[in-house]
């Protein structure tokens, strides 16, 4: 399975979680859409390495 | 003196955050260069001949007028790394996924919906003869684009059967010495001929299709035609006015192949019956590094008989036309390198 990105729409109210390949892709792209990062709520947990003593 | 094989190259494979503000070092990569010039920088001084009340037509004074920066060519076998940044600083609108390798998906931006409008990603170029204490040559130009680009693609041995040109411009600005330390030279992962894996030009395939015999070459061309860049506040380099911008114009895409001709050839009934399709080029070289450019809907233009070599060839002209649901064409290219245009 292809990996997962988030597209804004060009008129910046929508995001959207595709399919990274070219058929899912362009037709976003080609219309505007764009990259964004991850929404914060969809980010995988920080994992904290060492915690305070 | 120094020997022009001294000449290094740098430039940045991460995208400027302004055209007037440098790459910082980790985002600049050092490769080789083909083309065996330096990139040279050309201020242009003007003088008052043309100006009455002298008492002569003949010209008393010199004038600082501009930097006139000529387009510089890198040239290059085509590699995973250089097609993905070549495209990427070309076209402008980039999607990357992936944690290694990574995959980016790239289109032709469109200015209705391009953040930065009409003008595209910016990069830093650096050539350094000898950096250091007694550079022969150290310097950073800043604000540098991509104008455009070729991928040839032949039938013969080697990296020269898979090339890519890439032109680029640049403003006028630049620091020297560069202040930038070239990182190791990159060892990109090149393609060649023999490792095309798909090959369908409007219906045809060349690849296994027919006779699988039938491929001699390819040319696809990129142009963004960029307009002038300067205008009132465009900014200034010792003195001489510099260029602030450069916003693409009527952009270019063009493609053209020779193919052999074989009993059944299908591109003249292609051709007058205004058939069209999509095209697909893929060159995979392992799971790590391939590309693939995908026309989402290419007709003929001209399909000319001729020779090659003595073989009896079709040189074809493609239109490749605007779909309106896929665009015109997607480039998605497979490399190990994170942080290309980003």
């Amino acid at each position: 399975m292809a990996d997962l990105v988030f597209m804004k729409s060009p008129q910046g109210d929508e995001i959207k979680e595709v399919e990274a390949t070219a058929e899912a892709l362009s037709p976003l792209m080609s219309t505007g859409w764009h990259q964004v990062p991850a929404p914060v709520a969809a980010q995988k947990p920080v994992v904290v390495a060492e915690e305070e003593k | 003196m120094a020997n022009i094989s001294e000449l290094l190259n740098g430039w940045g494979f991460g995208k400027q955050t302004a055209i007037g503000t440098a790459n910082l070092v980790a985002t600049i990569w050092r490769h080789t260069n083909l083309n065996t010039k330096p990139w040279a920088k050309v201020p242009v001084n003007e003088d008052d001949r043309a100006e009455i009340g002298k008492g002569h037509e003949f010209p008393t004074q010199l004038f600082k007028s501009h930097y006139n920066m000529p387009a510089y060519e890198l040239s290059k076998y085509a590699s995973s790394e250089f097609l993905a940044w070549a495209l990427s600083f070309s076209m402008g609108n980039v999607v990357v996924s992936g944690s290694g390798p990574y995959v980016y998906t790239i289109v032709p931006a469109l200015g209705a919906t391009n953040p930065t409008g009409l003008e595209l990603p910016y990069f830093s170029f650096v050539q350094q003869i000898r950096p250091g204490g007694s550079a022969v040559l150290d310097e950073m130009l800043v604000g540098c684009a991509v104008k455009g680009w070729k991928l040839s693609i032949k039938n013969s041995p080697g990296r020269a059967s898979a090339m890519c040109a890439v032109e680029c411009v640049t403003t006028g600005q630049y620091t020297s010495p560069s202040g930038i330390t070239l990182p190791a030279i990159s060892t990109p992962h090149e393609f060649n001929a023999g490792m095309i894996s798909a090959l369908t030009f409007n219906g045809i395939n060349y690849l296994t299709g027919g006779s699988a015999k039938q491929f001699v070459s390819m040319e696809a061309s990129w142009e963004n035609n960029f307009r002038p860049g300067f205008f009132p506040g465009s900014g200034a380099q010792d003195g001489y006015q510099i260029q602030g911008r450069f916003e693409w114009g009527d952009r270019a895409f063009a493609v053209q192949f020779v193919v052999r001709v074989q009993a059944g050839s299908t591109e003249y009934a292609n051709l007058i019956n205004l058939t069209t399709g999509t095209a697909t080029f893929t060159m995979t070289r392992d799971a790590n590094n391939s590309f693939t450019m995908l026309i989402q809907k290419m007709g003929f233009n001209v399909a000319e008989l001729g020779n090659t070599d003595g073989i009896v060839t079709l040189q074809i002209t493609g239109v490749q036309l605007y779909d309106p649901t896929n665009g015109m064409v997607t480039m998605t290219v497979t490399t190990p390198l994170q942080g290309i245009c980003q």
